[in-house]
C-alpha cells in the first residue's frame, strides 16, 4: 500500500528519533542517519519496518534521523508517522499498538 | 526547562530582542525585503527566560538561525531542538522538503540532523532535506542519448521567450550533441513559470537534440539569496552566484555529463555580468563556458531583450514586437494582452528578469 | 470502600508526554508517583505522538515502584476519548482528569474507562482515577468530585488555572490558595482519598519551595506535585518523621502485634484504646521512615 501524504514524526532532540515518510512508487527505500548506525542500525531499521508492515505500507521512502532513541521510542514515532501519512492521525489502529 | 515559543516580530519589544540577538551572532541584514518574507519565527528560551536561540522559515527555507550553545548540555542540543521545531512547523504546513542557506560553521550541525550539502563555497553553503530532492529532480529529467559526447546547458528565465533566446539555443546546438534548456521555475516574473516553459517548448518544437525542462528549486532560484549574512550587496551577489554555480556544477552538470554552459552576453545588468564572470571562474575545466553576443535587430544596434518586450506590452505597442518574438510568443501575447497588462499594473513586473 | 490505599504519595513528578529523554529517566529519581502529561506540556500538533510515546514507554520501560499516572486531555477536547483508550490499554495505574468541575465529569470518564477495560481485556476496576481541580467551580464542588467514584484515589489542586479563574495570580506567601487548599483537603479526607498540592514553578527559589511544602505538610496534604527531580529530596525531607514519631509508631505496632498474639480484640497502649486512625497513622509513619532510610534491618533509628 502507498501512503497518502508525506509525514514527519519525532524530533532531533537527544533520546528521540525523527522519522519522515514520503510517497514512493517502488518498494521501501530506507535511509538512516545515526551516530550508532554501526551497532544499532539493523535494529532501528527492523523496528521501523515492522511498524510499516503492521500498517501494510510497502511503497514508501523512509528517512530516519536517530538521536539515540530506545526501541519503544522508535516504535512510537514510527506509529505516529504512519498514522499521519495515512491521514488517520485521529483514528488509532489499536491492534498495531 | 527550555522552551520553544512563537516569536511575533510585529511586537516591537520582541522584534528588538530578536534583532539584537542576531546582531550579536553576526547577522545584520534586517531589510524589509528580507524580513517581510518570513512566514514564522521561533525562539528558544532557557529556564531563566533568556532568548538562547532563534530560527525562521520563509517558504521552504530556514533562515535567520542562531544559537547560543548550552555549555552544560551535549553539543548541539539547542541547535537540534530549534531545527526540529522549525521542521515540525513546516511539516504542519505541509512542507516536507526544505533548504537552508547558512554559514560554513553550521555545515556539520545540519548534516548531523539529516541535511545534505548541495553546494558550498568558502563563504557559505546550501543544504537540503526531505523529498522530492535533487536526486528525484535529476531522475525526472530526460536522459541525453548515451552516444552524445558534447552536452550543453542553458539556464534562462525567458520572460517571455524571444528570438534572442531562440538564437542562443540554435548557437548552442551548433556546438553540442545534446542541449538541456533549464527554464527558471521561480514564479516572480510577468509570465508565469508554466507560461514561460510552454513558450520555450513551443518555440523550439522544430529543433532536435534538446530537452526543455523546469529548473526546479536548483537553478537561479530564490533559494540562493542569503544576502542577510553578507553586509555588502555586491559581495552578496558574488556569493550567491558562486553558490548557484557550485550547485550547477556538482549536482547537475557532473551527474548529467554536461560539459558546456552557454550564456548570452549582458552589457547592461551588473548582476548578470558578475554571474557570467563567476561562471568563467568556477566552471572550467569540467564545464566550458561559451558567451554568445546578444542578437540585435536589423539595425545592428538594439539588442533583442525581454525587458523591451515587457515595456511594449505595458504600452500596448504590439506591432513593434514582430521583430522581437517568434510567432508562438506573439500569439500568446495577443490572446492574453489584458491579463498581462493587468499583472503589470498590479505588480510593475517590467523590471524583474 | 474507595480505591485509595495508604501508599505514600509525597511527590507526583510531572513528565512531558512527548519528551523521550525525560520519560526514559523518569523512574530513577524515586518519585512516589510519575505523572505523564498529555495535556498542557504537549502542543496541539503533537497530541497523537505523545499518546503513542507514553503508550509504548508504559509497555516497555521500567519505572520502578512508582505509581504511574497519566494526565489526559480535557473532556472538551477531541483527544480525550483516544487518550483514555490508549492509557487503559497500556494498563496505567491512574488517569488524571484535568479541569474537573463536577462529579458528572468523573462519571463520564468512569463510563469510558469501563468500556475501554472491557474492550482491551483489562480487569474491570483496575484503572484508578484522580481529579485535578483548577477553577472556582471545581473547588465549590470538591466534595462531590472526591466521592464521585469507587475508582478515585485522590484530588489535586492545580493553581495556575485556578488563580487565573479567581482573577489573581500566584504570590510567594500563597494566601490566594488558602481557601482552595483547605476545601480540597477536606473533600479528600471526607471521601477517604489522597490530596495533592499544586506545583511550585520557580526552580531557583528553593527556600520558597521548602516553605510551601512545609505549609501543605502542616495542613495534612499527602504530597506535592513537582516539575523537576531536584524537588524530590526537598519534599521527602519535609515529610520525614522525627525519631520520636517513629518510636511512637513502633510502640503502636508492637501493641497491635501483642494483642494479635493474645487473640485479643482490644488493642491498648498506655491505658488508651488504639483505634483505626491511630493504627493507620503508625503504619504511614513507618512507611515514611522506611522510604527515608531512617531504620536499619532491626528497626533501629539510624537517622541524623
Amino acid at each position: 500500500m502507498q501512503i497518502k501524504q508525506s509525514a514527519l514524526a519525532g524530533t532531533l532532540e537527544s533520546s528521540d528519533v525523527q522519522i519522515m515518510l514520503s510517497p514512493a512508487k517502488q518498494g521501501i527505500q530506507f535511509d538512516l542517519v545515526s551516530d550508532v548506525a554501526k551497532q544499532f542500525g539493523d535494529q532501528i531499521k527492523a523496528t521501523v519496518l515492522a511498524v510499516l508492515a503492521a500498517y501494510d505500507i510497502d511503497q514508501v521512502t523512509v528517512k530516519v534521523v536517530d538521536k539515540g532513541a530506545l526501541d519503544p521510542v522508535i516504535k512510537a514515532r514510527a506509529i505516529t508517522a504512519c498514522q499521519r501519512a495515512l491521514a488517520i492521525a485521529d483514528q488509532p489502529q489499536w491492534e498495531v499498538l | 526547562m527550555e522552551q520553544v515559543r512563537d516569536l511575533f516580530l510585529t511586537t516591537p519589544a520582541v522584534r528588538r530582542q530578536w534583532q539584537t540577538f542576531l546582531d550579536d551572532h553576526g547577522i545584520h541584514d534586517f531589510s524589509e525585503q528580507e524580513t517581510a518574507g518570513l512566514d514564522a519565527t521561533l525562539g528558544l528560551y532557557d529556564g531563566q527566560g533568556q532568548l538562547v536561540g532563534t530560527g525562521s522559515v520563509a517558504g521552504q527555507t530556514i533562515k535567520y538561525l542562531a544559537v547560543n550553545e548550552d555549555p552544560d548540555a551535549p553539543a548541539g542540543a539547542r541547535f537540534n531542538q530549534l531545527v526540529s521545531a522549525l521542521e515540525s512547523h513546516l511539516a504542519a504546513a505541509g512542507i516536507f522538503h526544505l533548504f537552508v542557506v547558512t554559514k560554513i560553521q553550521y555545515q556539520q550541525s545540519f548534516e548531523h540532523v539529516g541535511f545534505q550539502t548541495l553546494a558550498k563555497t568558502d563563504q557559505g553553503l546550501i543544504l537540503e532535506k526531505g523529498r522530492p530532492d535533487i536526486n528525484d529532480y535529476r531522475q525526472s529529467l530526460p536522459k541525453a542519448p548515451a552516444t552524445t559526447k558534447r552536452r550543453a546547458a542553458i539556464v534562462m528565465n525567458a520572460n517571455p521567450f524571444t528570438k534572442g533566446h531562440r538564437y542562443l539555443i540554435e548557437r548552442a546546438l551548433s556546438q553540442a550533441d545534446f542541449l538541456y534548456v533549464f527554464v527558471v521555475s521561480e514564479d516572480v516574473s510577468l509570465f508565469t513559470s508554466e507560461e514561460r516553459l510552454a513558450l520555450v517548448k513551443a518555440g523550439t518544437a522544430d529543433l532536435d537534440g534538446l530537452a526543455v525542462v523546469p529548473g526546479g528549486p536548483y537553478m537561479v532560484s530564490y533559494l540562493s539569496f542569503p544576502a542577510y549574512f553578507i553586509a555588502d550587496q555586491e559581495q552578496a551577489v558574488t556569493f550567491q552566484t558562486a553558490l548557484d554555480i557550485s550547485l550547477f556544477k556538482d549536482q547537475i552538470a557532473q551527474p548529467l555529463g554536461i560539459n558546456l554552459r552557454v550564456v548570452g552576453s549582458e552589457p547592461h545588468s551588473r548582476t548578470t555580468a558578475i554571474y557570467n564572470q563567476q561562471m568563467k571562474k568556477y566552471l572550467p575545466p569540467t564545464v566550458q563556458v561559451l558567451e554568445i553576443p546578444r542578437l540585435t535587430l536589423a539595425d545592428g544596434q538594439s539588442v533583442v531583450s525581454a525587458t523591451t518586450v515587457r515595456q511594449k506590452i505595458a504600452s500596448g505597442d504590439l506591432a513593434a514586437l514582430v521583430d522581437y518574438l517568434p510567432s508562438c510568443t506573439q500569439a500568446f501575447i495577443h490572446q492574453h494582452l489584458q491579463t498581462l497588462q493587468a499583472r503589470l499594473k498590479k505588480g510593475s513586473k517590467t523590471d524583474a528578469n | 470502600m474507595p480505591a485509595a490505599d495508604e501508599r505514600l504519595r509525597r511527590t507526583m513528578m510531572f513528565v512531558p508526554g512527548n519528551n523521550p529523554g525525560l520519560i526514559k529517566d523518569a523512574g530513577i529519581f524515586g518519585a512516589d508517583s510519575i505523572m505523564f502529561d498529555l495535556e498542557d506540556a504537549v502542543s496541539l500538533a503533537e497530541k497523537d505522538s505523545a499518546r503513542y510515546l507514553v503508550y509504548e514507554a508504559l509497555q516497555a520501560l521500567d519505572f520502578g515502584q512508582a505509581e504511574l499516572v497519566v494526565r489526559i486531555n480535557g473532556l472538551d477536547t477531541p483527544f480525550y476519548e483516544n487518550d483514555i483508550k490508549a492509557m487503559v490499554k497500556a494498563g496505567i495505574d491512574v488517569i488524571r482528569l484535568p479541569k474537573t468541575e463536577s462529579a458528572e465529569m468523573i462519571r463520564t470518564l468512569e463510563d469510558l474507562v469501563l468500556t475501554a477495560e472491557k474492550e482491551f481485556g483489562r480487569p474491570v476496576g483496575s484503572t484508578h482515577l484522580m481529579a485535578a481541580i483548577e477553577s472556582a467551580k471545581g473547588v465549590v464542588n470538591a466534595n462531590e468530585i472526591a466521592a464521585a467514584s469507587e475508582r478515585m484515589i485522590g484530588i489535586a489542586l492545580s493553581a495556575e488555572d485556578y488563580t487565573t479563574d479567581m482573577k489573581t495570580h500566584r504570590y510567594p506567601d500563597g494566601q490566594e490558595l488558602l481557601y482552595a487548599r483547605n476545601v480540597i483537603l477536606h473533600a479528600a479526607r471526607a471521601a477517604g482519598v489522597a490530596a495533592f498540592d499544586t506545583v511550585f514553578t520557580d526552580l531557583d527559589d528553593e527556600e520558597g519551595f521548602i516553605r510551601e511544602t512545609k505549609l501543605i505538610h502542616q495542613l495534612g496534604y499527602d504530597g506535592k506535585s513537582i516539575i523537576n527531580p531536584r524537588q524530590i529530596p526537598l519534599v521527602n525531607a519535609v515529610y520525614q518523621p522525627s525519631e520520636q514519631e517513629i518510636l511512637n509508631a513502633q510502640n503502636v505496632l508492637a501493641a497491635i502485634e501483642a494483642a494479635k498474639q493474645k487473640g485479643s480484640g482490644v488493642i491498648a497502649l498506655n491505658g488508651q484504646m488504639v483505634d483505626r486512625p491511630v493504627a493507620l497513622r503508625a503504619e504511614r509513619v513507618m512507611k515514611l521512615a522506611t522510604a527515608n532510610h531512617l531504620l536499619d534491618a532491626e528497626g533501629n533509628y539510624v537517622g541524623e
